[in-house]
């Protein structure tokens, strides 16, 4: 197991390093001077002349980037272009709102997704099974910023029941809650459907194993066979799912974020880009990136826990 | 054995003790008047020498003074705002009298003259190097003559300073005791001593700007208390917000204007104003085909201008007869080539020995708006035997192929391009002289008369001298070949019944300190 962990870690960190050399080359591959886009018609040549060196922008391409890949090791992402605080700091001070968006979207997609799953699975091929199905399918077509949008127009414009801006004022956790509400509701729906599928279709194959067919046959009752020995063998592919499915609960966030114009990772980088604060663009995709390898790492070494035959694997 | 005590009552009563504790902080806010208006973008720099966009001026205009101030309305111009008595006793020679007993923030005592001294000199020093600083590129220097007077003294006349530098942001005063002590004379968000009507109370950089009232303030009171700044990057995002009531004035994209005139939200008004910005489509002049001013003038008389302006602005937005905005001094009154005649181009195209057309280029910023434009000319063009491919691309891009020096920018032939201005014609002339080629002069266009005439015009104190130079300029230009002007554009914006907005002509500035409850 301790050698499954650290040649999973190993390959996390090469994963970042090769991140961190393609994000820094497509910002600086870019058409264009970053110089003269950041300040616009209204730049002299000293001025321009002044932020590339500020920037570090005459020195050649490699130098730079073996400057951004050493001072992100050590923790210095560089400063944001226009108000000079650290980079660092900027993220990290938006990252709390990504990570509890993200994470109660995926609190609606585990919550809603594994009981229906089940249930779909105990009911098979009932009426019950099939409307499920429907929705669950229906719930992975529909793009979370069009669920975000009507949520958006039916909660919080029509019946005014929730806030539609926003993540509420900081020190007043039960408005921030109360924020977060439709926000995470729209980001999980999808993931709903995801793991209600999984789940019913493990649990399927699960239920026709020869341990089911025993404690059956022992006269367990139905609901423990079910949540006690089927789920917990059916819940294994929905782990690792999680793992990778972060990441795009991340993406998906952006979207939210600015539909519900929640502070966040995805909309500092929007307006990062319109800016054109590369600082701040390559500071906050590196450490979703970092993130999102950190998930998937994590979500291995569970899996490897929960079932020996995956370690082996590697 | 303790009993279950959890009931329907009990759970019926969570809700209610949630919203409780919510309550309070709400009831009181609406006990002071709170302004909650809409931004675009963050607050980003509040030292007026190096401000960065609309949200860093509208913020500065409330916690700051100037001599004068922008006036809001339909019709640009200025009042006077710290000064009780200001006039330019010559071409080179601006007098000014302090209004005394204003105070500065933090205990720095009362505004004085030499603060107007510090801080117009600190723009106009190129060591400061200011990203505004070719708003105080005429100023000699500023004469202290008395403790509340000054003479503000130029190298040559500069007529924009009336209209751009002193009553926008570059006209703002500092405190000299408070702002000279800073490394590098410079401050970003925590300015160290204010003089304006508001206050910064709370800045949650990313989110918001809470101003207050500011007590010291002795000039008009203004009507609200508290002028919450909100920041919301969509523009969908913020008409949804609004409808939800959570915001009382925004900004609303062009698309959207027909829809909200037919189906205005309930208790509300839509405000459309026209722009100061101006869009065109522009033809490089040294390469190609278009090197040859008969097929630029083809291109002139191919395009249908109306229809496109339909197809991207959905009837909202005027057709321009030049770069200089319809509320500005220098506006022509009519194109020379009204409407399209594509026997005409293709006669033009003809005589150039292009009869059977040719290929080319159309590059344009990657928006919606921009394309729709893009491909609506290339509609028109392929009309005349003209086939242009649309190229979508970053501003960045725009501005880095321009100034290729390997000349890839023979290789873009057409570009439709927006420009943002100053309420001063020469901030629109400014990007077409033969200087600016490589740089802002994407056509590459060069005249000398053109280049003398924007030099003469802005030192020009006569008005009906300095219309006829502008609309002269402008003639220029469309004779070029090289340019069609597309239209200004315009700024709408919804504010509900019970709020009186207070903006700029443009209808891009907010002036808070005149906002009011209808």
């Amino acid at each position: 197991m301790i050698a499954y962990v650290v040649n999973r870690l190993l390959l996390a960190v090469l994963i970042v390093l090769v991140a961190m050399v393609i994000l820094f080359s497509m910002i600086h591959l870019v058409p264009g001077d970053p110089a003269s886009i950041v300040l616009g018609t209204r730049a002299t040549p000293e001025l321009v002349q002044a932020f590339r060196e500020r920037m570090g922008l005459d020195d050649p391409l490699a130098l730079q980037m073996l400057r951004f890949i050493g001072r992100s090791l050590a923790g210095d992402l560089g400063q944001d272009l226009f108000s000079n605080a650290p980079v660092a700091g900027v993220v990290a001070r938006e990252m709390p709102h990504t990570f509890a968006l993200a994470g109660l979207g995926l609190g609606w997609s585990v919550a809603l997704g594994i009981p229906l799953g089940c249930l779909s699975a105990a009911y098979r091929n009932s009426w019950t099974d099939r409307i499920l199905g429907v929705a669950a399918v229906s719930a992975i077509a529909v793009p979370s910023f069009v669920v975000a949008i009507y949520t958006l127009l039916v909660f919080a414009v029509g019946l005014r029941w929730f806030p539609a801006l926003g993540a509420g004022p900081d020190g007043q956790p039960l408005t921030q809650l109360w924020h977060l509400v439709l926000p995470s509701f729209a980001l999980g729906l999808g993931w709903v459907g995801y793991i209600c599928r999984l789940v019913r279709a493990s649990m399927l194959e699960v239920l026709a194993e020869n341990h089911i067919r025993t404690a059956r046959a022992f006269g367990l009752p139905e609901r423990r066979i079910l949540f006690r020995y089927a789920l917990t063998v059916g819940v294994l592919p929905t782990v690792t799912l999680l793992g990778s499915g972060t990441g795009r609960l991340l993406s998906g966030a952006v979207f939210i974020e600015i539909v519900f114009n929640r502070p966040g990772i995805g909309k500092l980088v929007l307006e990062a880009v319109n800016t054109r604060n590369y600082p701040i663009v390559l500071g906050a995709v590196l450490i979703t990136t970092i993130t999102f390898v950190l998930c998937t790492l994590v979500a291995d070494v569970v899996a490897a826990l929960l079932d020996p035959r995956v370690r082996e694997r590697l | 054995m303790p009993r279950n005590t959890l009931t329907r009552r009990t759970i019926l009563a969570a809700p209610a003790l949630i919203g409780a504790a919510i309550a309070p902080r709400e009831a009181a806010s609406q006990s002071i008047k709170v302004l909650k208006t809409r931004s675009l973008l963050d607050v980003a720099v509040l030292d007026p020498a190096n401000r960065i966009s609309v949200t860093d001026g509208d913020v500065m205009r409330a916690i700051f003074a100037g001599l004068v101030t922008q006036k809001s309305g339909d019709v640009w111009g200025w009042d006077k705002d710290l000064a009780v008595e200001i006039e330019q006793s010559d071409p080179t020679h601006i007098r000014f009298q302090l209004r005394p007993g204003v105070a500065w923030s933090n205990g720095f005592g009362e505004v004085m003259a030499d603060d107007v001294k510090f801080s117009y000199e600190r723009m106009a020093d190129p060591a400061f190097k200011a990203a505004y600083r070719t708003d105080w590129d005429f100023l000699d220097r500023v004469d202290v003559t008395g403790p509340h007077s000054g003479v503000i003294v130029l190298k040559r006349p500069f007529v924009p300073l009336w209209s751009s530098t002193l009553p926008a942001g570059s006209g703002l005063i500092l405190c000299r005791k408070a702002v000279e002590p800073l490394e590098g004379r410079k401050f970003t968000l925590d300015p160290p001593a204010t003089n304006g009507p508001y206050r910064i109370k709370k800045l949650d950089p990313r989110r918001s700007i809470t101003l207050e009232r500011n007590p010291l303030w002795t000039g008009k009171r203004p009507a609200y208390d508290e002028i919450q700044y909100i920041q919301i990057v969509d523009s969908n995002a913020a008409e949804i917000a609004y409808q939800a009531g959570e915001i009382d004035f925004t900004q609303v994209p062009l698309s959207n204007v027909p829809r909200l005139r037919k189906s205005p939200p309930p208790n509300s008004r839509l405000h459309v104003a026209p722009s100061l910005a101006y869009w065109w489509l522009g033809m490089q002049s040294e390469a190609g085909p278009f090197a040859d001013i008969r097929v630029r003038r083809a291109v002139q008389y191919a395009l249908d201008v109306e229809m496109i302006l339909d197809g991207t602005f959905l009837g909202v937005a005027e057709r321009a007869t030049g770069f200089i905005a319809p509320s500005l001094l220098g506006r022509r009154k009519a194109n020379k080539i009204v409407k399209p005649d594509p026997a005409r181009a293709r006669a033009l195209l003809a005589e150039a020995g292009l009869a059977r057309g040719f290929k080319t280029n159309i590059g344009v910023r990657n928006s919606t708006e921009f394309l729709s434009a893009a491909q609506i000319a290339a509609a028109s063009l392929a009309e005349i035997g003209i086939i242009a491919e649309v190229i979508p691309f970053d501003a960045g891009q725009q501005k880095a192929l321009a100034g290729d020096k390997n000349g890839r920018w023979k290789e873009m032939g057409i570009m439709i391009s927006r420009f943002t201005m100053q309420p001063d014609p020469s901030w629109a002339t400014a990007w077409f002289v033969s200087s600016q080629i490589g740089e802002w002069n994407f056509e590459r266009f060069s005249n000398a008369e053109f280049d003398r005439l924007h030099e003469e015009a802005k030192g020009e104190l006569d008005q009906a001298k300095r219309q006829a130079m502008y609309e002269r300029m402008q003639d220029i230009l469309e004779e070029s070949g090289s340019y069609v002007f597309l239209t200004n554009g315009a700024t709408a914006s919804l504010h509900r019944n019970s709020v009186k907005p207070a903006l700029s002509p443009d209808g891009q500035f907010q002036m808070w300190s005149d906002f009011a409850p209808a």
